[in-house]
């Protein structure tokens, strides 16, 4: 967790802790968008049908109709930027695509987006998209992705999903075996125990070594695990290649020290 | 203390504020009660204490990473700025957004002037090229003065009401959007209207039509232009924040200014509501000009009384130790 990260922000918390807040990317935020406007298109088309009904019950003369046509234009706009808001204040700052893409609203001190906030970045919304869709040039620049309703309402759009289980985070990490029975039973295996199983196991899992240092330091365990095990010269252990040693000699540890 | 230990230890209350928040519904705690509330935060301290440790000690284990992800999504549950509620509006219309009126002021006095300018801009421009009147104002508007039209009501009238209604707040929410491109914008509306008044009414009073002319702005157009000014202040105010950010970063300046803007510019619009209605009904009506006039001046009067006097501190007389009757002895 790098805080310098360019994806990050870092928000120091009243307990003085400094959390990261990784910044939701242009791809993700363009998808939710699209998400976002499967729901809102649908809904303006609506508006302007039930609009366009009332009018054609109640309108009776050509000056209404003229009024009628564009009253439901504006409305049409009122119904499809009026989606992001009210979705986004009902859910604290998730609309339905954001909320797919797992996307949440927060401002920029880590605090949630309040109704001001969201207020400001939902009217704004109207240059952001109307005037040549520059909010995508901004976002685009923007280090943190941010449009001008972002920028305004000092708010920024992070990821809100766990990216780490609790599970994952505290499971011991792999271990890298390259035999999967625990082969013949070794003599003396019982003046060893969790210990070495435990040591064992920091070896094997051990990531990108190379296969010479890897060999190396299995010769050197291999040779004191002899001595500690009491394996005779000539025993048919020492004919084997010590990383399988090893790797037997963890796994019979293993099933007796669950 | 060894990673294991460390997890080993702590790892139920990870568990308990996990659990926590994914009961936190709509990304508010609200509805919980409060000792769940304050266990909330107790498990929020003790799992940032965590984090802290975590990256002094293990600054690369996949376990320092996950309580970060915990507490970012867990912080915002509990720090919040003051919740939206229907009894908030009460106290909004009848404090907060005179107060916020009366401090923007600055900037509105400079949206009233932009207007003023391209008013007398037009007026300027009818009188000096009379012959363009024709092309500036619409002919049928004379035809209408002229054979006494005006006051004949308006014809469906609801879908008038409500295009003039959302037309109209449409356009206070773009004085205030255009703040975000410095105002140029907000400018360019205030001037634009400023001067399509200007030219009819100089047309209007070069034609003798004053009286019939201004019976018709004026009931609805006291209200509707003020809320334009102030619109167009508060698109003012986020330019001069992005222009002028004084100490601050431009981001900051700008946010620090544009939530109280966006309140004013969405409490001033929604009294464009009563505008759109007095335009519909009262303005095009068969009422005497002279009443009409009186409709417009007192929407006028009890505006501006309210803009510039309510929510007001009270003066408060000075009190202090030497104003206290001296003891007579008795």
């Amino acid at each position: 967790m790098d805080s310098s990260q360019l994806d990050t922000i870092s928000v120091k918390t009243s307990d003085n802790v400094t959390l990261g807040y990784s910044v939701a990317g242009l791809g993700s935020r363009l998808v939710a968008q699209i998400l976002d406007n499967l729901i809102a298109l649908p809904l303006t088309l609506v508006a302007i049908l039930l609009y366009g009904a009332l009018a054609s019950v109640f309108v009776t003369s050509s000056e209404g109709a003229g009024f009628a046509g564009a009253g439901a234009g504006f409305f049409a706009g009122f119904v499809y930027f009026g989606y992001f808001f009210v979705a986004e204040a009902v859910t604290g700052g998730k609309t339905p695509g954001k909320s797919a893409m797992g996307l949440r609203v927060i401002r920029v001190d880590g605090s949630a987006a309040d109704f001001g906030a969201l207020a400001v970045r939902n009217v704004i919304r109207v240059v952001d998209v109307v005037v040549l869709l520059i909010g995508i040039v901004v976002m685009f620049f923007q280090p943190q992705t941010r449009r001008l309703g972002d920028l305004g309402a000092g708010t920024i759009v992070v990821r809100d999903r766990a990216m780490v289980t609790l599970a994952a985070a505290v499971a011991p990490p792999p271990i890298i075996l390259r035999t999967p029975d625990a082969g013949p039973p070794i003599d003396g295996i019982d003046r060893i125990g969790g210990f070495e199983r435990d040591a064992l196991r920091v070896f094997l899992s051990r990531p990108g070594l190379s296969q010479k240092l890897r060999a190396e330091l299995a010769a050197d365990i291999s040779m004191r695990l002899f001595d500690r095990l009491g394996i005779p010269t000539g025993a048919p252990e020492r004919l084997w290649p010590p990383e399988l040693f090893i790797e037997r000699v963890y796994l019979q540890l293993d099933q007796r020290h669950p | 203390m060894s990673l294991d230990a460390f997890i080993a230890e702590r790892q139920a209350r990870w568990a308990a504020l996990e659990a926590a928040i994914k009961t936190a519904k709509r990304g508010r705690l609200r509805n919980q009660p409060a000792s769940d509330i304050e266990r909330f935060g107790l498990l929020l301290r003790q799992t940032s204490s965590d984090l802290a440790i975590a990256r002094r000690d293990h600054p690369d284990a996949p376990i320092t990473e996950y309580l970060n992800a915990l507490c970012a999504r867990a912080h915002p549950l509990l720090y919040r700025g003051r919740p939206w509620r229907f009894g908030a509006v009460g106290p909004f219309f009848a404090t907060a957004l005179p107060r916020s009126f009366r401090a923007a002021w600055p900037y509105i006095v400079t949206s009233l002037a932009l207007m003023v300018i391209g008013f007398i801009a037009g007026w300027v421009a009818v009188f000096v090229r009379p012959d363009l009147r024709a092309s500036l104002v619409p002919p049928s508007l004379f035809d209408e003065m002229a054979r006494g039209q005006i006051g004949s009501g308006v014809q469906d009238a609801p879908f008038a009401a409500a295009f003039i209604i959302q037309n109209n707040i449409r356009v206070a929410l773009i004085c205030f959007a255009g703040g975000m491109l410095l105002g140029i914008p907000t400018a360019f509306i205030l001037v634009t209207n400023g001067w399509m008044l200007g030219t009819v009414a100089a047309a209007v009073a070069l034609g003798g039509y004053n009286y019939q002319f201004w019976s018709l702005i004026v009931p609805h157009g006291i209200l509707e232009l003020s809320v334009i000014v102030i619109s167009g202040g508060t698109g003012l105010m986020l330019g001069d924040a992005i222009l002028r950010p004084g100490q601050l970063r431009r981001t900051e300046a700008l946010a620090r200014v544009a939530v109280r803007a966006v309140m004013l510019v969405l409490g001033a619009a929604s009294l464009l509501v009563i505008a759109g209605i007095l335009e519909t009904f009262v303005s095009p009506s068969t009422l005497p000009g002279g009443v009409k006039l009186a409709i417009g001046g007192s929407v006028g009067l009890i505006l501006y009384s309210w803009l510039l006097l309510a929510g007001r501190s009270p003066r408060r007389r000075r009190v202090s130790a030497f104003d206290r009757p001296a003891e007579t002895p008795a």
